[in-house]
């Protein structure tokens, strides 16, 4: 008797949580609160984030969470990244060189290594896509 | 912590609760205006990412606040970057199945990929005359921002410089893929996805996804992936710069 009915409390939680994006954030939180608590503690030179990234990982493989329960939580998230970094853009107000010489230079840097970058990784994606991989799908273009 | 207690060693002293509650509305407010406004006139030069860093500038400047005290009402907000970290575990769970098929290619992919993008910024970087920290924010520019801005803190640049660079980057990468990945031979979309995601982040991926659900799924991928691969290799990166 007991037990049906924690189960159904267990149930009725689980329910709520699939719904509740507030919820799933706190969760995301917590888990990045912890793996700061296990980078400190441990002084593994990984930043705590990545082992939370790791841990959330790994119980959704064990299947402990389910993808249901994060889903929302995550899209917020990953959605509104651009809120939590542009309070870092003023502070290019305290580099007065970007507006001369170093500042063309450092675009320059930025427009060319990108071309480089993307053409090469096509490149050699494209080679091993079709040198390693036995069995390419139909779809190909 | 790392992340947040870098920038706050750089600048903030610790900021009144009124300077914290105006400059995190302002920033909030000019953030979901500038999501309306690209909602009803979507155009590149309208989206939140170009306006928002520039409004913002502008209005820091008008009012003639320090970054000091800026960053010290608005450091929580950079804080969620951690827990925006660990929910990039979702895309890479939801997208196993391309990791189980490509595993091989999308490896040699990345780490060649991350090792040219590092190497293209340090040597133009090089030649151009740009040094010291300057020439290390621009190491981590190709990948997404709080992988960027660890990688950034960890190997000696600055990183709110470095996501000015990454921002700079995904804007030019996006445009630069769309236009020059079509000219060439390169049919599969595995290449494509991967170039996109590698080289322009966040920005070219959303712009691989307009063009094909599957190109844009690998991009999201190998975004992922090479800002976890670039953070675990920055400890080492840091001991090669030393020398």
């Amino acid at each position: 008797m007991f037990t049906t009915i924690y189960g159904r409390f267990l149930g009725l939680c689980r329910q709520w949580l699939y719904r509740s994006r507030f919820l799933q954030i706190c969760i995301l939180i917590a888990f990045w609160y912890l793996g700061q608590e296990i980078a400190q503690t441990s002084s593994i030179p990984i930043p705590g984030s990545i082992i939370g990234l790791f841990t959330v990982l790994a119980l959704l493989y064990t299947g402990i969470l389910h993808i249901s329960e994060l889903a929302l939580g995550a899209e917020w998230f990953l959605a509104e990244m651009l809120l939590f970094f542009i309070p870092a853009v003023p502070a290019v107000l305290n580099h007065h060189e970007f507006l001369g010489w170093v500042g063309i230079k450092v675009l320059l840097i930025i427009l060319l290594g990108t071309i480089i970058v993307m053409l090469c990784t096509a490149y050699i994606v494209d080679f091993c896509f079709h040198h390693l991989e036995k069995h390419p799908p139909s779809k190909q273009s | 912590m790392t992340l947040l207690t870098q920038i706050l060693e750089n600048h903030a002293t610790l900021a009144t609760i009124e300077v914290t509650v105006l400059w995190s509305v302002v920033t909030v407010a000019l953030y979901i205006a500038s999501k309306h406004f690209y909602r009803r006139y979507p155009r590149w030069w309208t989206a939140p990412l170009v306006v928002t860093p520039i409004l913002l500038i502008i209005i820091t400047v008008l009012s003639h606040t320090d970054y000091t005290i800026y960053i010290g009402g608005t450091h929580w907000l950079v804080a969620l970057l951690g827990p925006a970290t660990v929910a990039f575990a979702v895309p890479i769970y939801k997208q196993r199945e391309i990791i189980h098929r490509y595993w091989r290619t999308l490896a040699i992919g990345i780490v060649c990929g991350s090792t040219i993008s590092m190497v293209s910024a340090w040597g133009l970087a090089s030649m151009l005359g740009v040094a010291g920290s300057l020439r290390l924010s621009l190491l981590p520019r190709s990948i997404s921002t709080p992988f960027a801005m660890t990688v950034s803190g960890e190997i000696g640049g600055v990183p709110e410089l470095t996501a000015v660079f990454v921002i700079l980057t995904g804007i030019w990468g996006a445009a630069f893929g769309e236009a020059a990945l079509y000219l060439l031979p390169f049919k599969s979309s595995l290449a494509r996805g991967t170039s996109f995601g590698l080289g322009a982040h966040v920005v070219g991926s959303s712009k691989a996804r307009e063009i094909d659900p599957e190109e844009g799924a690998v991009a999201a991928l190998v975004m992922v992936l090479t800002g976890i691969f670039n953070v675990l290799i920055a400890p080492l990166a840091e001991v090669a710069l030393r020398q």
